[in-house]
C-alpha cells in the first residue's frame, strides 16, 4: 500500500512543494531475511514524518537506507533529487546533506563538545575554524545547553549528549534532518527537552523523518504517519486519522496494544 | 513516587544553599593495631601465611644486603668505567660533545615538564609515611645486614687457620653502623614530627608540588657528589686511578652540577611559556625538537659529519630547491578545492611513478640519487593525501609550508648521514654503552609506531589485498625470532643490496628492530581498533566524512588511547631488548658489562658488579616509563568511556 492512498489526502500546500526523499518499491535482505518488502513513499520539504511500528518491523534498516548506512537490494531511493549509487562521492554527498540523529548519541567520546559540532564543518564543508565555532556555539544555544561546549560528552546526561548530537547534525546545515528512536535510550525525565528541541526544529521548517515510540510526538508535531510492520508500509496517514479512525487492522492491534 | 521525587527536591535545595566548600572527611583508617589484625592476622591461616611470608622476605632481603655489602664485591669496577658504561669509548678529547647532548636533553626536559606537567603533588601526610618509611627501611637494614670483617693494617681481610673470613661480633657491627642509626632514626623523627605539627591540617590536603621534589631530590644527589667520599675512581690515559676517601673527580661531579642548573632552569623557563600567549606554538616547537633530538644528537652533535661544502653547492642544494619548489607547486595545484577526481587522479599517477622509480633502482635501470627517489616518494604520499588538506588560502599556503620544511629536513639530514665522522671512535657501531641502547630505542619507536599503525589499518582494511599483505607480514614476522632477523640486517642484507647502494650497519639493526616491533605494535593497535564501536563509524559517515578522515579523527585516537597499555609493553620491550645488540657485536650496555670491564686487566673476571649495575640501570628506566604511562592512561582517562 503506498501512500497516495484515499486515507491519506495530501493537501494541495504539500503536494505543491519539491521531493526531498524518494523511495520507489526498496526491498532490503540481511542474508536469506527480508527486512524490506516493496516501500515506497515520498517525504515532501518541510514535511515531518513520523514511522511507528512494533520493534523488528525495519524503520531503522528504512532510515539507515536513505542515507546509506545500510545497501538496499532493489528499488531506489532518491534524495534532494540525486539518487543513491554506488558511486563514492555521490554517498559522501548525500550523507553531508543528511543529518542522523540516532538511538545511541554516539558523539565521539574523545573530542569536546564543540569539537564534536565542528568537525565535520571543518573537514568536509572546509569551514574556518573561527567561522566553525560561531555556528556550533550558536547551535548549543539553539538546543539549550551553551555553558557545556567545553566539556567532553561523558560529562554530560543522556539528554545534553542528544542534543549535542542533534547540534552535530545541524552544523552541516542538511536538508533533512533522520531520527532514529532518539528518546528511546533517556531517562523520563530527559524526554521532554529533546523533544522540545525536536519540536523547534520541525516548527522551524526543517524536514525530518522521525521514527518514534512517543505518541504525543507524533500526535503534536507530525504531518503524517507512517505505520510499518513486518518491513511492510502498513498504512499512511495524517495523526489525525491515524488515531482515530485507523483503517488497518493492524493498525489498530498496534495501537491497542500501545495506548 | 511523589514522595521520591520530593526527597530528591529537598536534597537539591539543600546543596544549593550550602554551598560553601564542605570539608572533605578524613579517610576511615583504622588504628595500626587493628589494621594489622584486620589485615594479616585475620584468621589462623591468614596469620601463618603472613609470617611465612615475612620470614622469606628477610631472608631474600639479608641475602641481597650481604651480597652488595660483602668484603668480595669490587664495586669499584663499575663506579671506574663508569664513562664506559654510558658512553662506551667517547675520546676524552670529544667528551664535551657528550656534555652538549645530556645539555640538550635537559632543556628539552627541563621545558617540557615545565610547559605540560600538571602534577598534582603528593600530599604532606603522604611525605611524612615515605620519610618514616625510608628510615624503618634503613634500620632493617643494619639489623639484617651480616657483620663486617675484621681486616689487618693493610686493609687485607683476616682469615682464621681454615682461611674462613673473620667476622666482627654483632655488637660491635650494630655499633659500627652508628651513623646509619642515626640517619634513620632522623628520617623517621622527622616523619612523626611533621606529622604530629600538621595535627588538624592534616585533613585540608596540603600538598608538596612534585616538581619540586623531583628537582630537590636530584638536587641532593648532585650536591652529595661534592660532600660524600664516595671516592675517586677513574681510568686517564688508559691509566687506573683508584682513591678512596675522596668525592668524586671533578670532571663529573661539576658538569652534573651545571646539568641540574640547566634542566632547572629549562623548567621555570617552560613555566613562565606555559603562561603567556605563545603556549601553543612553543609546544608544538617542542614536539618537533624532541622527534628530531635523536638524529640531531646522533648524526650532527656526536658524529661531528665534515660536510662537503662543494658536493653541497653542486649538488645537495640544486635537489632540494628542485624539490622543495616544484613539489610545492604540484602540492599547491593538488590541494585546490575545486580540482575533485583529476586531484585523486594525479595523485595515484605520482604513485605508481615512484613505485616505478623505486623498483627501477633494484634492477639497476637508470641512475639517480637515493635522496631523490625517496623525496620523489614522500612527495607521491603526500601528494595522494592533498585532497584533505584542501580549502582556503592560508591552509593551503600552511600545506606547502610544511612540505618544504619537511624536504628541508629530510635533505639535511640525508647530508648529514652520508657525511664521514670526524670524531674517531674504536667501534664500527660509533658508539656504544647507554647512549646506542637509547638511541636504538628511541629511532626503533619513531620507525616502528607509523608503521605498525598502517599495517594494523591494513589488516583491518575492508579491501583485501590490504589486508592478505599486512596480514602475511605480520605473521611472518611474528615467527621468525628477533636475533635472526637482527642478523639477517646486520649481515646478509647488505649482499642483497643493488651496487650504489649502501647501508650503514646501525641503520641496518635500526631497520630490523623496527620491522620486528612494528609486527607486535600493529597487533596491539589492531586490539584497539576492535574495540571502537560500530555506532562511531557510522556517526562519522552519516557526517559525510571521508574514510580517511574517519580513520585520522574519529577511529586511531580513541584506538590508541585505549591501546596504551600493550603498547607501553612493547616500548619496554624494545628497550630490553637491545641487549641483543651485543650478538651482532656491537657494544651495548650489557656487553661492556659482561664482556669489556671483565677483560680489563685491573677488573680480570669482575663480571658480577656490572652486571648488577646494569641491570638496575634497566629497571630504572623502564619503571620510569611505565609509571609514566600509568599517568598517561590517567589522563587520558582509558576506560571511562
Ligand atoms: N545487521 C543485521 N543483520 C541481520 N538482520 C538484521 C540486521 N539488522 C536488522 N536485522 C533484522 O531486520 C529486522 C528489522 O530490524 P530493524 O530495522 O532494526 O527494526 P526496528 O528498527 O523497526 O526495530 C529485524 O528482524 C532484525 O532482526
Ligand atoms: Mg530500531
Amino acid at each position: 500500500m503506498s501512500f497516495s492512498d484515499a486515507h491519506s489526502p495530501i493537501s494541495d500546500d504539500l503536494a505543491s512543494r519539491r521531493d526531498m526523499i524518494v523511495c520507489d518499491n526498496v526491498n532490503k535482505w540481511y542474508g536469506d531475511f527480508q527486512a524490506l518488502k516493496d516501500v515506497s513513499a515520498t517525504i515532501k520539504e518541510q514535511e515531518v514524518v513520523v514511522v511507528l511500528g512494533p520493534s523488528g518491523s525495519g524503520k531503522s534498516t528504512w532510515i539507515r537506507c536513505i542515507n546509506r548506512l545500510e545497501v538496499h537490494q532493489k528499488g531506489m531511493i532518491a534524495v534532494d533529487g540525486v539518487e543513491l549509487s554506488n558511486d563514492l562521492r555521490n554517498i559522501e554527498k548525500i550523507r553531508s546533506e543528511v543529518g542522523m540523529v540516532f538511538q545511541q548519541f554516539n558523539l565521539f567520546p574523545h573530542l569536546t563538545v564543540i569539537d564534536n559540532i565542528t568537525l565535520a564543518p571543518r573537514w568536509v564543508r572546509k569551514l574556518p575554524k573561527s567561522d566553525a565555532d560561531a555556528r556550533a556555539r550558536a547551535l548549543l544555544d539553539r538546543v539549550g545547553i551553551p555553558e557545556q561546549a567545553d566539556k567532553y560528552p561523558g560529562q554530560l546526561s543522556g539528554g545534553q549528549q542528544q542534543r549535542v548530537a542533534i547540534a552535530r547534525a545541524l552544523a552541516m546545515e542538511p536538508n533533512v534532518m533522520l531520527f532514529d528512536e532518539p528518546t528511546s535510550a533517556l531517562d523520563p525525565e530527559m524526554i521532554k527537552e529533546v523533544l522540545d528541541v525536536m519540536k523547534g526544529l520541525a516548527e522551524s521548517g526543517m524536514t525530518m523523518m522521525v521514527v518514534t515510540h512517543e505518541m504525543g510526538f507524533a500526535r503534536e508535531v507530525a504531518d503524517r504517519i507512517i505505520f510499518m510492520e513486518e518491513g511492510e508500509i502498513v498504512e499512511v496517514g495524517t495523526p489525525e486519522h491515524f488515531f482515530t479512525d485507523p483503517t488497518e487492522d493492524r493498525t489498530k492491534l498496534f495501537l491497542s496494544q500501545i495506548l | 513516587m511523589s514522595e521520591e521525587s520530593g526527597v530528591a527536591l529537598e536534597s537539591a535545595t539543600e546543596d544549593d544553599i550550602d554551598d560553601q566548600p564542605m570539608l572533605k572527611p578524613e579517610e576511615p583508617s583504622l588504628p595500626p593495631g587493628e589494621w594489622v589484625q584486620k589485615n594479616l592476622f585475620s584468621s589462623v591461616f591468614n596469620s601463618v601465611l603472613t609470617i611465612l611470608t615475612i620470614v622469606v622476605m628477610a631472608f631474600a632481603v639479608r641475602g641481597l644486603l650481604n651480597y652488595i655489602f660483602s668484603e668480595e664485591r669490587v664495586w669499584s669496577a663499575p663506579a671506574t668505567n663508569a664513562r664506559l658504561i654510558l658512553t662506551f669509548a667517547y675520546p676524552e678529547s670529544q667528551y664535551a660533545r657528550v656534555w652538549v647532548t645530556v645539555g640538550l636533553l635537559a632543556v628539552l626536559a627541563g621545558t617540557s615538564i615545565g610547559l605540560w606537567a600538571q602534577w598534582a603533588g603528593v600530599s604532606a601526610k603522604k611525605l611524612c609515611f615515605w620519610s618514616m618509611n625510608l628510615g624503618s627501611g634503613i634500620l632493617l637494614a643494619i639489623v639484617l645486614t651480616q657483620p663486617g670483617v675484621h681486616r689487618d693494617a693493610a686493609g687485607e681481610v683476616l682469615r682464621d687457620a681454615d682461611s674462613a673470613v673473620l667476622r666482627k661480633s654483632f655488637a660491635t657491627a650494630m655499633s659500627d653502623r652508628l651513623v646509619w642509626w642515626i640517619v634513620g632514626l632522623a628520617f623517621i623523627g622527622a616523619g612523626l614530627l611533621a606529622w604530629n605539627w600538621l595535627g588538624e591540617m592534616r585533613r585540608r590536603t596540603i600538598r608538596v608540588p612534585s616538581s619540586a621534589l623531583i628537582f630537590g631530590s636530584l638536587g641532593l644527589i648532585i650536591l652529595s657528589l661534592w660532600i660524600v667520599n664516595y671516592g675517586h675512581y677513574a681510568f686517564s690515559d688508559g691509566e687506573f686511578i683508584a682513591i678512596s676517601g675522596r668525592t668524586v673527580a671533578s670532571t663529573t661531579k661539576q658538569p652534573w652540577t651545571v646539568m641540574w642548573l640547566i634542566l632547572v632552569g629549562s623548567f621555570f623557563l617552560g613555566r613562565r611559556i606555559s603562561q603567556s600567549q605563545r603556549a601553543v606554538s612553543v609546544k608544538g616547537l617542542m614536539n618537533l625538537a624532541w622527534l628530531l633530538s635523536p638524529f640531531i644528537i646522533y648524526w650532527v652533535i656526536l658524529r661531528d659529519p665534515s660536510i662537503d661544502y662543494s658536493h653541497v653547492w653542486t649538488t645537495d642544494l640544486p635537489i632540494f630547491l628542485a624539490f622543495a619548489i616544484g613539489g610545492g607547486a604540484i602540492l599547491w595545484l593538488l590541494s585546490y578545492p575545486g580540482i575533485g577526481e583529476a586531484g585523486r587522479l594525479a595523485g595515484v599517477g605520482l604513485v605508481v611513478v615512484a613505485i616505478f622509480q623505486f623498483a627501477a633502482a633494484f634492477t639497476g635501470w637508470y641512475p639517480m640519487l637515493q635522496k631523490a627517489r625517496i623525496s620523489f616518494v614522500v612527495l607521491a604520499l603526500v601528494g595522494l593525501a592533498a585532497s584533505n588538506f584542501s580549502g582556503e588560502r592560508s591552509q593551503r599556503v600552511r600545506f606547502v609550508g610544511v612540505w618544504v620544511v619537511l624536504m628541508a629536513l629530510l635533505h639535511y639530514f640525508a647530508t648529514v648521514m652520508n657525511s664521514p665522522a670526524t670524531v674517531d671512535v674504536v667501534s664500527e657501531n660509533f658508539t656504544g654503552g647507554l647512549t646506542v641502547t637509547l638511541f636504538v630505542t628511541a629511532l626503533t619507536l619513531m620507525i616502528s609506531f607509523p608503521l605498525g599503525v598502517v599495517l594494523a589499518l591494513g589488516r583491518t582494511s575492508s579491501l583485501p589485498i590490504f589486508r592478505i599483505m599486512s596480514t602475511a607480514y605480520i605473521e611472518s614476522i611474528r615467527g621468525v625470532p628477533l636475533i635472526t632477523i637482527l642478523f639477517f640486517f646486520s649481515n646478509i642484507l647488505p649482499l642483497f643490496l643493488p651496487d650504489g647502494m649502501d647501508i650503514a650497519e646501525f641503520a641496518a639493526i635500526i631497520l630490523g628492530y623496527s620491522l620486528f616491533s612494528a609486527a607486535y605494535l600493529a597487533e596491539n593497535v589492531r586490539g584497539g581498533l576492535q574495540a571502537i564501536r560500530r555506532g562511531q563509524y557510522e556517526a562519522a559517515d552519516a557526517l559525510g566524512l571521508t574514510s580517511p578522515q574517519r580513520t585520522s579523527f574519529i577511529v586511531l585516537p580513541q584506538a590508541l588511547r585505549i591501546s596504551i597499555p600493550p603498547l607501553v609493553g612493547q616500548v619496554i620491550g624494545t628497550f630490553k631488548e637491545t641487549s641483543l645488540i651485543a650478538i651482532i657485536g656491537g657494544f651495548d650496555l650489557l656487553r661492556i658489562g659482561n664482556q669489556v670491564i671483565p677483560a680489563q686487566t685491573q677488573f680480570l673476571g669482575i663480571k658480577r658488579e656490572n652486571l648488577l649495575i646494569v641491570a638496575a640501570m634497566y629497571w630504572l628506566i623502564t619503571f620510569a616509563i611505565s609509571k609514566y604511562s600509568m599517568r598517561l592512561e590517567r589522563r587520558l582517562g582509558v576506560g571511562e568511556r
